[in-house]
């Protein structure tokens, strides 16, 4: 390394005036971005505003038409992700590239390992892998199997994967779209002893309050534009989000005093086995849900949620219990029939069970509705009737990709993937909603207009059963809330009587309440 | 430019890999043949030469002149016969690719082929025609032999369904079991149809006037091939299963379990019977396979060899990973295939050469079709580099088209 060069520029990393176009869209518009060394320097964008793009450009996976790429202030070529590791770049995308069966260590030294005569060399590996897990506080298991350990712990692996080539350049890919809370915050201290370790790096996400909190600077693109860097400690929330959605946004939901009406769904005494271990996962559940009224359940990842509504949708048989909608015993009732008797369903993995992936956006749109008479006859199925659906939900819920409803999509964006699947299982009109953590992993503007969508079905007196573990969308959207800990509903509470605080010592388990179902 | 759209397009790109596999196989070929020739003393230069040119033309060879030079031309016979084993080969491909669309690996179709044979002669020889018209018993026999195929395929099915059993190894298992069936049914039947000076016992069903259809297919082709409706039939039923994955709510829903089984059953699409279902056609498909070529009445059944298991089940993967599993495109690989095996006769009759050198033509041939995604990626690669800009994949966009409909505000 050329001492000089790297003294004179203050940036580690310069990416200048990049200009990516793929066929019919400019996905990265003459994008500038520049890391200075040792700061934690965030990349906010909507979904699809062009920031995998231009990480993509920076790890050598595409090459940009126009633009250069600097380190140290020397131009660099990147032909491919071989050459962005030469220069120390390293990434954690945001779905982990890890090998389920191996063990943590295995993972990290794969394709980095030490061998002498064709066998291993572990012993050094496991002592440098040790050292860095200590010094930046990773704490991992080296000897675990990648698929036995958490999401967060699989994130630290990765990690250490950078430190372990001794990487400098740090992207972290919307890294925390899949943790926990707790994980969360676990993961913002480690980025910070990065920071402190002289680590530069590039925090690519769209939500506001991690940016707040753990970025030096800003960097704003939209629809494949640069809008703008601005210093984090000089602008607020409110000015980020009209940044990257161009507008002003509602970062609180605004509505009406619900007006609940009759009820939609009953649970009685609801209990369904565990997968996991031997206990039940849901224990008694008893809850209603009426019509015009967003019910919320609340709680902490692993609480049991997860059985409740594979158990409420079909999706599995519950222990024992009665669940009535409109009226009628359907416990017994098999997915398709249970669904058709009036229940929408938003589900939490939208990967496992929300889209066939291979199939394109139109196929998609009609997954709960192919065998409809309006778009089958005698078993054939109505491509022309399909298309001009699904066209119709694209538009009025502005679902975005690149080649409309022919979109293969698993090649569309997260954020639009879940407005797919809102506008497939909203525009079913049924009058029980369940939703389950409809925002995931959504930017503010996609959040804002799934929120919005919410409430408006709830004043066309629609039954919503949201199901989430984000305390801002627990406060902002729920007209009532059950929180759930450990299977059991521990307490119902009014979301304009409780603070933050309560309702975290109820999901944590430190408080409860006797309650009876309000009939 | 639109050339280049043309070549862009999915289908192209795979069909070039199709069409690269095949020429690399047929070059491998004649490698084969050119080395066999200079190392073999009885062979030399001008054998190789012939046999080089059988692989390629062997369709369309007419015999030898009485100074041994191969002649070549238009011969009806060999169209005939390269239609004739066209037929099982396509339907086994056929099973294969309806399994593979629907998120299954069939290698059972050996032992559906052979359960669809059984049935099929069975019914076709102990019906007596004296008593029931001969027409009404080859369809007794073909809805048999169909039947017969579909449980064969459905047990693996079940398997997986219920048990959660790779449907692989089921199919191994299932294939044995049939080949093993087999032997011990016609051991104890009791039905002999000795024919002439052979020594074994042979099975025809034409002892019972039982046959295909020919639907002029014989008059079209003059000659001695035994060509009958039989290929008609398969193409018919290429078309029907192409239908039913794309066009029908059944195809549909195979499809999405095959691809995403949790995702199909939040929509409420019965999981288990969709698989079940998949392997019951794809087993309908392999023992129709069966049916058609035993039940052209002169094709010789010796129950003695199925201690092995048919090839035809085998090959019928390679035709279907050949066309990409396209039923349409199953057609196609599966006469391709079969002019390889009309040529390797020829090579046997007009040639020193032994007919194994098609087998060894095929194998690589079938090793690069398991390639084809490779070579179709290298494809796809090769024509980037030619002009970077225009051609991304469509799979790799993620950012949204240029025009959409949210109102701009200013920024």
């Amino acid at each position: 390394m050329d001492e000089k060069t790297e003294k004179g520029s203050p940036y580690v990393i310069e990416m200048l005036h990049i200009t990516k176009e793929f066929p019919g869209i400019k996905a990265n518009d003459d994008i500038t971005l520049q890391l200075k060394r040792g700061e934690i320097h965030a990349l906010l964008g909507e979904n699809g505003a062009g920031k995998s793009t231009l990480m993509s450009v920076l790890f050598g996976l595409y090459q940009p038409e126009k633009g250069e790429i600097r380190k140290n202030g020397k131009v660099v070529k990147i032909k491919d992700p071989n050459d962005a590791t030469a220069l120390n770049i390293g990434m954690v995308h945001q779905h982990f590239k890890l090998i389920e069966v191996f063990s943590v260590l295995d993972n990290i030294i794969l394709g980095a390992e030490d061998t002498k005569l064709g066998f291993l060399q572990k012993k050094e590996a496991r002592r440098k892998v040790k050292a860095l897990s200590e010094r930046y506080g990773l704490a991992i298991d080296m000897d675990a199997k990648i698929e036995d350990i958490t999401v967060g712990m699989q994130q630290r692996v990765e990690i250490l994967k950078m430190l372990y080539r001794d990487n400098d350049i740090l992207i972290f890919d919307e890294p925390t779209a899949v943790l926990t809370p707790q994980e969360i915050v676990e993961l913002m201290q480690i980025m910070r002893n990065l920071k402190a370790e002289g680590k530069s790096i590039l925090f690519i996400s769209h939500k506001l309050n991690e940016i707040m909190e753990v970025s030096d600077r800003v960097t704003v693109l939209r629809k494949g534009k640069y809008i703008g860097t601005v210093e984090t400690k000089d602008t607020t929330k409110e000015e980020l989000s009209r940044m990257m959605v161009g507008r002003p946004v509602q970062l609180v939901v605004e509505k009406d005093e619900a007006k609940p009406t009759d009820t939609v769904l009953k649970i009685d005494s609801l209990t369904v086995a565990s997968k996991i271990h031997k206990n039940n996962a849901v224990k008694n559940v008893s809850l209603s849900v009426r019509k015009g009224e967003i019910v919320c359940i609340a709680g902490i990842d692993g609480n049991g949620q997860t059985e409740f509504v594979h158990a409420l949708t079909g999706l599995e048989k519950p222990v024992s219990g009665k669940i009535e909608l409109l009226g009628k015993d359907i416990t017994k009732f098999p997915i398709r029939k249970r669904s058709l008797a009036g229940m929408s369903h938003i589900p939490e993995d939208r990967h496992k069970h929300g889209l066939v992936l291979d199939f394109t956006l139109e196929q998609n749109m009609v997954l709960q509705r192919y065998f409809e008479p309006r778009f089958q006859k005698a078993g054939f199925i109505k491509f022309s009737e399909v298309r001009r659906y699904a066209e119709g939900l694209i538009e009025k819920f502005d679902v975005r990709s690149g080649e409309g409803p022919v979109t293969p999509a698993r090649s569309m964006s997260g954020g639009n993937q879940q407005k797919a699947i809102v506008a497939r299982e909203l525009d079913r009109d049924m009058p029980l909603i369940v939703a389950v953590q409809p925002t995931r992993g959504l930017d503010v503007g996609a959040i804002e207009f799934i929120h919005k969508q919410l409430v408006e079905e709830r004043d066309r007196g629609k039954a919503v059963l949201l199901i989430s573990l984000e305390l801002e969308e627990v406060m902002n959207l729920s007209d009532r809330i059950l929180v759930m800990y450990e299977g059991e509903i521990v307490g119902e509470l009014d979301p304009k009587k409780t603070t933050v605080e309560e309702l975290g010592l109820y999901m944590a388990g430190a408080k409860r309440q006797d309650r009876e179902v309000k009939e | 430019m639109k050339f280049r759209k043309f070549l862009n397009k999915n289908g192209t790109r795979s069909l070039l890999a199709t069409l690269i596999s095949i020429l690399i196989g047929l070059i491998a070929g004649a490698i084969t043949i050119l080395l066999v020739g200079i190392f073999d003393q009885k062979l030399g230069l001008r054998e190789a030469w012939k046999g080089i040119r059988l692989i390629f033309f062997g369709l369309f060879s007419d015999g030898v002149d009485k100074a041994g030079n191969l002649l070549f031309g238009f011969n009806t016979t060999n169209i005939g016969d390269m239609l004739f084993r066209a037929t099982p080969i396509i339907m086994t491909g056929l099973s294969v690719s309806l399994a593979y669309k629907t998120g299954l690996f069939n290698i059972g179709a050996s032992g559906q082929f052979l359960a669809g044979t059984t049935a099929a002669l069975f019914l076709a020889l102990k019906i007596p025609t004296t008593v029931v018209p001969a027409w009404i018993v080859w369809i007794i026999a073909f809805l048999g032999g169909m039947l017969a195929g579909a449980l064969w395929g459905a047990l693996p099915g079940l398997m997986k369904a219920f048990l959660n059993i790779n449907e692989v190894l089921a199919c191994i298992m299932t294939n044995w079991l049939a080949a093993n069936i087999v032997t011990w049914v016609f051991e104890g039947s009791g039905l002999q149809c000795t024919e002439g000076t052979k020594t074994q016992v042979i099975w025809k069903t034409a002892h019972n006037g039982v046959s295909n259809p020919k639907f002029g297919l014989d008059k079209l082709l003059p000659g001695s091939s035994q060509v009958d409706g039989g290929i008609i039939i398969a193409i018919i039923f290429a078309v029907l299963v192409y239908i039913l994955l794309t066009k029908t709510t059944l195809g549909y829903e195979l499809k999405a379990c095959g691809s995403n089984r949790h995702a199909a059953r939040y929509a409420g699409i019965r999981d288990k019977r969709s698989i079940v279902l998949s392997m019951a056609i794809a087993g309908a498909l392999a023992g129709l396979g069966g049916t058609l070529y035993y039940l052209s009445g002169t094709t010789e059944f010796h129950w003695q060899t199925y201690m092995a298991l048919p090839g035809e089940g085998f090959t019928g993967i390679a035709v279907a990973l050949l066309g990409a599993c396209n039923p349409i495109a199953n057609i196609f690989t599966g006469m391709f295939l079969s002019t390889l095996d009309v040529a390797g006769s020829k090579l046997s009759f007009f040639t020193e050469y032994n007919e194994y050198i098609t087998d060894v033509i095929i194998a690589v041939i079938v090793y690069l079709s398991a390639f084809s995604l490779f070579i179709k990626l290298k494809i796809t690669k090769w024509l980037k580099i030619k002009e970077p800009s225009k051609l991304g994949k469509p799979e790799e966009i993620k950012a949204p088209p240029a025009e959409n409909t949210r109102k701009e505000g200013e920024a």
